[in-house]
């Protein structure tokens, strides 16, 4: 024996890696980013691959600047940044200049991740602070003069008097919370068809199968997404007068699939327990409900970038038992045997005396 | 037969145990090697002391180093020859130990231990203290201490699990010895003064199961192909329903636990008056040329053993001592047995995980897997931090029972156990 590798206990280990994780997800917003090109055309397709090299460029160029071994940064390279440009694309409208994807893809991924220490070490979502970035530095082409997708409403709601044309002024969401009444049907805001929005998050279709991919490949578990949606559209209810007829159009509506199951369950930004995330999705759905409710406009967003920066509290509170240690209540009859046994005790010698 | 109802502790990680390659293979004796090197630190404990100097001749069974202490064991020679001295050896586990280095003559007269004149639990007991048993599932505490529990103990469990992949000597016993190792544990249930066995098989092994349900003594507990079933906390909980306390030892439920291969050294020690001085060991993985399970004297060198076993294949990587999960990476095959060597593997370069670690990416895999409910992310970051004090506060650390499995499912292939290891080194250091 010659050569002897030397390694570490447990010598054997898992398939999953970082990178193909990430390729799992690249695959699960397949279908999203398919549909996003095909409603919104060639606009849709320039801003996803501005924001995924723009993305993938500053990454490789910061750890360039900083001097790291070009092996290093290719052995490290586990699309994380790819991810993060795509999901940043999609959650951007479509009719936004080709700038804006650029500087907020460097945004997101040099000041958000890079200079906090790089993949793992960022504390909120880099795509989700991107896109909030873009929102606030390019606010007259965010949320002004929303495409029209190409393909129409299948079923449009007669209301408006307009039959199968488009508002072209603001989302569904932005007129429903408005006050005013959907243009489309909930089959339409399910299959994107006729309405207007960020380019990956108007098919509800195409993300719910990515969604369940992830679900199926076990990156993501079922309840997170479920939860955080579940209770968004509760709190829509309950913002309405406890009418349930606002629960389907105010899921299906906005950026909630999109930033439910792909940015929400980012594990970097995400507490570490299963009930830790729990609580997380179920806070997230109370206030991204209750911000829309008091803002009127799309708030998934910002209310995902609110509770990053809530996630090391919940990390720090929510942690499991020791296999073996008394449960609560277990603690708590302890306590109150013992506080009895005192009692029984210090009767009996009283009785003695 | 009676079957215990079984519980399980719902986390872990599930492995391909990859029994196949040497389950049926039958236990062969491997020859007396020309020269053996025997540790006397085959134990949890304080080292052996040497009885014996250079130039004495000696037989096998001889007693060539006496325990020093209650907590040390007995060291018997494992061939007949003459000692050439005492020499310090690398250990596996590293650093180096004194060992007492015998060239065999290849006689191989035996002595044994005088016989017993009645069995009763106090002459089992100082039996398998005389005989220089120790824990052979791969802690190697002295048995004759785990038998004299400072609690009252009503239940023996016999780890018959063995979850760690690739081996299958515990598994040949079972088959092999059925009718020795049943008696071995009513010796070890006499001497713990407990009527209630359970032996504790995981139910990949299920012709050692169809074997022990014919003994009407015994209740089989058969339980579900998990990793790490064999750590003895799960094992109680699987097996009784009584979960250890962290930083209680099992007694304190009213347990004592004690592997298959012990078990056997019993009744050999009290029914054959046979001191400790070989084990079957498994000699696995898929760079051996042929696997197989052998009973191999203490002291033999790792590359004897391999070389009875054809030799390694062209593509082999890593060797290992013990099971893929626990076991230690040998830097060489110039190490010598010890009582607690299950396993010697040797895996290609496909099967063995040789990665960079990568950064944390939070994904908290490792607390889903952690047996012991930990959050080994936390543990790692601390320890890395250098805040050994918050990693045992905080993380609880000291009940982190070391299987690997936080590092088997962690996708940035952190390395897990070798920080908590470390962390736990310094916390000792600091105390």
């Amino acid at each position: 024996m010659e050569k002897v590798l030397v390694s570490d206990s447990p010598h054997i280990r898992g398939k999953r890696t970082t990178r193909g994780i990430m390729l799992d997800v690249l695959v699960a917003l397949l279908p999203a980013t398919v549909m996003g090109c095909v409603y919104f055309g060639s606009a849709a397709i320039v801003n996803i691959v501005v924001s995924i090299a723009a993305a993938v460029i500053s990454e490789l160029a910061f750890r360039l600047i900083k001097r790291e071994n070009i092996k290093n940064i290719l052995r490290d390279f586990d699309f994380t940044s790819v991810v993060t440009g795509l999901l940043l694309s999609l959650s951007l409208p479509p009719q936004t200049p080709w700038y804006v994807p650029l500087l907020s893809a460097i945004f997101a991924i040099v000041a958000v991740k890079m200079l906090f220490g790089g993949t793992g070490k960022n504390i909120v979502n880099p795509a989700i602070t991107g896109r909030v970035f873009a929102f606030i530095a390019f606010q007259s082409v965010m949320v002004s003069g929303w495409l029209a997708p190409s393909i129409g409403a299948i079923s449009p709601v007669v209301t408006t008097g307009a039959s199968g044309t488009v508002s072209t002024g603001a989302t569904e969401l932005t007129s429903m919370l408005g006050g005013g009444e959907l243009s489309v049907s909930l089959l339409d805001l399910f299959l994107g068809t006729g309405v207007a929005g960020s380019i990956g998050e108007t098919c509800k279709l195409a993300l719910l199968l990515g969604g369940v991919y992830l679900v199926v490949r076990k990156v993501i578990k079922w309840e997170y997404p479920v939860i955080y949606i579940a209770v968004t559209g509760l709190m829509a209810v309950f913002t309405n007068g406890c009418d349930f007829s606002y629960f389907l159009p105010s899921i299906l509506s906005g950026g909630l699939f999109l930033g439910a199951i792909f940015m929400a369950t980012d594990y970097v930004t995400s507490p570490h327990t299963r009930l830790g995330n729990w609580i997380y999705m179920a806070a997230l759905g109370v206030v991204t409900g209750a911000l829309r409710a008091a803002t009127g406009i799309e708030v998934v967003s910002f209310a995902i970038l609110l509770m990053n920066l809530l996630v090391p509290l919940i990390n720090a509170y929510v942690r499991p038992r020791i296999f073996g240690a008394p449960s609560f209540a277990a603690r708590i009859k302890t306590k109150i045997d013992e506080a009895k046994r005192k009692r029984a005790a210090k009767a009996d010698k009283e009785e003695a005396k | 037969m009676s079957r215990i109802k079984t519980k399980f502790f719902g986390r872990g990680v599930h492995l391909d145990d990859k029994k196949s390659l040497s389950a049926n293979c039958p236990i062969k004796a491997l020859e007396a090697p020309s020269s053996v090197a025997l540790s006397l630190q085959q134990h949890i404990g304080r080292p052996a002391v040497p009885i014996v100097s250079a130039g004495d001749s000696v037989k096998t069974g001889q007693l060539i180093a006496r325990a020093d202490g209650p907590v040390s064991a007995n060291v018997y020679a494992s061939v007949s020859g003459t000692v050439a001295g005492i020499e310090k050896r690398p250990n596996p586990r590293g650093g180096s130990t004194d060992c007492i280095v015998i060239t065999g003559d290849g006689k191989d007269e035996r002595v044994s231990l005088p016989p017993l004149e009645e069995i009763t639990g106090e002459t089992v007991r100082a039996r398998i203290a005389e005989a220089g048993i120790v824990g052979m599932g791969g802690a190697g505490f002295p048995t004759a201490v785990k038998l004299s529990p400072k609690t009252p103990v009503d239940t023996l469990i016999v780890n018959a699990a063995e979850c760690e992949p690739y081996l299958t000597c515990d598994y040949r016993l079972m088959i092999e010895k059925t009718d020795e190792l049943v008696r071995g544990f009513e010796l070890l249930a006499l001497a713990l003064g407990v009527k209630n066995i359970i032996v504790a098989v995981e139910k990949n092994k299920p012709e050692a199961i169809a074997k022990f349900d014919s003994y009407p003594q015994l209740g089989v507990a058969v339980l579900r192909k998990r990793y790490p079933m064999g750590s003895e906390k799960h094992l109680i909980y699987c097996c009784t329903g009584r979960k250890v306390p962290p930083g209680k030892l099992p007694a304190d439920v009213g347990v004592v636990v004690q592997n298959v291969a012990t078990a056997y050294a019993v009744y050999e020690a009290v029914e054959k008056n046979k001191p400790l001085y070989e084990r079957v060991m498994t000699v696995s993985g898929e760079a051996v040329k042929t696997p197989a399970n052998l009973l191999v004297r203490f002291g033999t060198g790792f590359g004897a053993v391999l070389d009875a076993c054809g030799g390694a294949e062209e593509s082999a990587a890593v060797y290992i001592d013990g099971g893929p999960m626990m076991g230690a990476t040998l830097l060489s095959t110039d190490y010598n047995t010890r009582k607690t060597d299950s396993g010697l593997l040797v895996l290609d370069r496909r099967t063995a995980a040789i990665a960079q670690p990568t950064a944390c990416i939070h994904c908290g895999r490792c607390a889903e897997a952690c047996p012991m409910h930990l959050l080994p992310m936390d543990i790692d970051f601390y320890t890395l931090a250098g805040d050994y004090a918050m990693a045992r506060d905080r993380g609880g650390v000291l009940n982190c029972i070391e299987c690997g499995c936080c590092a088997y499912v962690c996708p940035a292939n952190r390395a897990l156990v070798q920080n908590i290891q470390m962390c736990k080194q310094k916390l000792r250091e600091q105390a």
